[in-house]
């Protein structure tokens, strides 16, 4: 038999293109796979075994509810290496999947400005952590916040400190990475306008240790309150543990970190009497109870917002495909932005243009290493 | 006045877990010309091993501490057998991956086994610390200078004053002779490896209840530790001290009156200045030469 030219470039690419047909319409067949990148090793490995209860809590739910679009859902883990680079390299192997239709980014906002460029490339949906307030002001349309960001952070601190507590004179102790300074600049910028002044803007490198320069830079400040962006657990206990032994007594309202099941081992009594803005507080709700008594029984440990934002990811990516009815991308982005009033373990999402579903934070207080819900603030978003 | 004198113990008290593992580094450098990277993982997994005999199976914390170092020296000689010996007639780069390797399977092998949770660890003293006039001094920093102070002078009186020391001191300094002159070298490095990795063992323990027990304790430890042996001198045992205290205070100072967020970049400044200016460290022959 002979074969044309036109032959055998047929059989070529079918040859070349078969096992990637079969094996995306085996794929579909079968499960809608999810990918979620996430530090297995490294300082923030312990965070990431959260995260990845929290999402797998959320798989069992929408499996069991009928999965999407009749298949379950199939998470697939990458580990980020809780670096940058990375993070980088776990999204790329994720990307080059054809079969995965929606990720889950860092929690950690500097490892999502690493991936953001990639993300964009990829032009998938994407559910993250991160709250510097940037990442949803990059044009990526792709970008789906799970958590507050930092400038509804900064506002909650600001005045919370400022008026409830009635402190007016500031030391801010942040991350010198994206989400410590952006962070730190929302604080800054929101002390204005509750009557509040900056004595102290100290940033500080990822895993110190020692903040014994930091600890007396606030000392000598003359601050009545301390405002922090911690980004690592071992960071922030070894600074309340030397905030407390040299003598710094005054009131500190924290970014989220300081209510982590982690940092409250850690730091144990250094951080009684402190105050945190949590995006997760088991009280705030009911959804947020519920979420906590799974998880309860799941790992044994009171949950913290390293779980509960994937769990709401996982659950809300999901019930977006269902209601665009399809896991192409454009209609699940739709569907993302369509969301309004669900009830998630972090609180009530409203999905804005910029992909930021979230719009406010609990006050919580530490009582001897208990996590008391105090209030939670909403600001109105832009739904445009 | 008062700042500075704060600073001062800060400094010196970390400078001398620096101190503590460049020993290790130093130790292991002058008996077979290489240096070993996973000296810092000898911390971390002291640390670890401390954790499980004191707290996890309630052994008191002096009897926790002895079985800990004894799971040290077990570790130093598997260490040695596993990945020096083999490896011992071949020049020194092999050996340097070998070590870089084995530093990534002890990380990575405690992870697996332990899990990523950091732990706490109490320290000896029910007091954290007390106050001396203006100044706080932490009691396990105060615990570490003394213990510091005292392995340099044993570990002078060994090397000096005992025959295992003067033929742990002939091997480093020409293995071919001491073999001649009937100095078992093998065995003269076992012991090199072994006591490296209870000294690194005990600083991992002594420093633990003041940085927490993680799997990357080791790593950030070891870097400013090479960095110490490399400013005092490679191969010098009072270089390492000295190279590692003044780290540990430079690099408190630098960052209470310089910037804090560039702290860790004073102690690779003044890294890359000797590296330039002089190479030899403070008290040791040229690196260049060394290798």
């Amino acid at each position: 038999m002979l074969m044309t030219r036109r032959g055998f470039t047929t059989a070529l690419a079918g040859t070349v293109a078969a096992p990637a047909l079969i094996r995306t319409a085996f794929a579909q067949a079968a499960t809608v796979k999810i990918g979620m990148v996430m530090p297995m090793t490294g300082a923030a490995a312990e965070s990431g075994s959260f995260a990845q209860t929290g999402a797998r809590i959320a798989l069992e739910q929408v499996n069991k509810a009928g999965g999407v679009l009749g298949k379950p859902i199939e998470l697939i883990f990458e580990d980020d290496q809780t670096t940058n680079p990375g993070a980088v390299l776990a999204f790329s192997k994720l990307a080059s999947q054809p079969d995965i239709v929606a990720f889950l980014g860092s929690i950690r906002s500097t490892q999502m400005h690493a991936m953001a460029p990639d993300m964009l490339k990829a032009g998938k949906p994407v559910g993250f952590g991160g709250t510097d307030p940037n990442l949803t002001k990059l044009n990526n349309p792709w970008l789906f916040r799970f958590r507050p960001n930092d400038s509804y952070s900064g506002r909650v601190i600001a005045q919370y400190g400022s008026k409830e507590l009635g402190k007016k004179k500031w030391a801010i102790v942040h991350s010198t990475d994206a989400f410590g300074t952006a962070g730190a600049k929302a604080l800054t910028d929101s002390l204005p306008e509750n009557g509040a002044t900056l004595a102290l803007d100290q940033g500080y490198a990822n895993q110190s240790q020692d903040f014994t320069p930091v600890v007396l830079a606030v000392r000598q400040s003359g601050a009545d309150i301390l405002g922090t962006y911690f980004t690592f657990e071992t960071d922030l206990g070894i600074f309340a543990r030397q905030l407390r032994q040299l003598g710094v007594t005054i009131p500190w309202v924290g970014s989220p970190s300081i209510v982590n099941v982690s940092a409250l081992k850690l730091a144990g009594p250094a951080l009684y009497n402190t105050y945190g803005v949590a995006d997760y507080a088991e009280d705030s709700s009911d959804a947020s109870r519920a979420f906590g008594k799974v998880y309860r029984e799941v790992r044994k440990v009171a949950p913290d917002n390293q779980s509960s934002w994937t769990f709401d990811a996982v659950t809300c990516l999901a019930l977006a495909m269902n209601k665009a009815g399809s896991t192409e991308p454009g209609k699940v982005r739709e569907a993302m932005l369509a969301i309004r009033g669900h009830k998630g373990a972090e609180g009530e999402y409203n999905f804005d243009k910029n992909g930021d579903g979230l719009h406010g934070y609990n006050i919580v207080k530490n009582e001897k290493g208990d996590i008391k819900f105090d209030k939670r603030l909403d600001f109105t978003p832009n739904l445009g | 006045m008062d700042l500075a004198l704060q600073l001062l113990f800060t400094g010196i008290g970390i400078g001398s877990v620096y101190a503590l593992v460049a020993l290790g580094f130093v130790l292991i450098f002058r008996a077979t010309n290489v240096v070993n990277f996973a000296q810092g993982e000898f911390s971390m997994l002291a640390a670890f091993l401390m954790v499980v005999f004191s707290v996890k199976v309630g052994l008191p914390y002096w009897l926790a501490f002895i079985v800990a170092l004894m799971g040290m020296a077990l570790l130093g000689a598997v260490f040695n057998l596993a990945v020096y010996y083999p490896l011992r007639h071949r020049t020194y780069l092999p050996v340097i991956i070998s070590t870089i390797g084995a530093s990534i399977f002890l990380a990575n092998t405690t992870l697996a086994i332990h899990g990523p949770e950091p732990e706490v660890l109490s320290g000896w003293f029910d007091t954290p610390g007390f106050l001396l006039g203006p100044v706080y001094l932490d009691s396990q920093y105060l615990l570490i200078i003394a213990v510091t102070a005292i392995l340099v002078a044993l570990q002078y009186w060994f090397f000096e004053h005992t025959l295992l020391g003067k033929k742990l001191q002939a091997t480093s300094q020409d293995k071919e002779m001491a073999s001649l002159l009937g100095i078992p070298v093998a065995t003269m490095i076992m012991v090199t490896f072994v006591y490296s990795a209870v000294i690194g063992g005990i600083a991992g323990i002594l420093v633990a209840p003041v940085l927490f027990v993680s799997i990357g304790m080791g790593a950030a430890i070891a870097l400013k530790a090479f960095a110490a042996t490399i400013i005092g001198g490679f191969g010098d045992v009072t270089g390492a001290i000295i190279g590692g205290l003044a780290l540990g205070v430079i690099e408190t100072f630098g960052a209470a009156y310089i910037s804090v967020p560039y702290k860790d970049g004073f102690a690779f400044l003044v890294l890359i200045a000797f590296l330039i200016f002089r190479p030899q460290g403070i008290f040791g022959e040229r690196v260049a030469e060394k290798a």
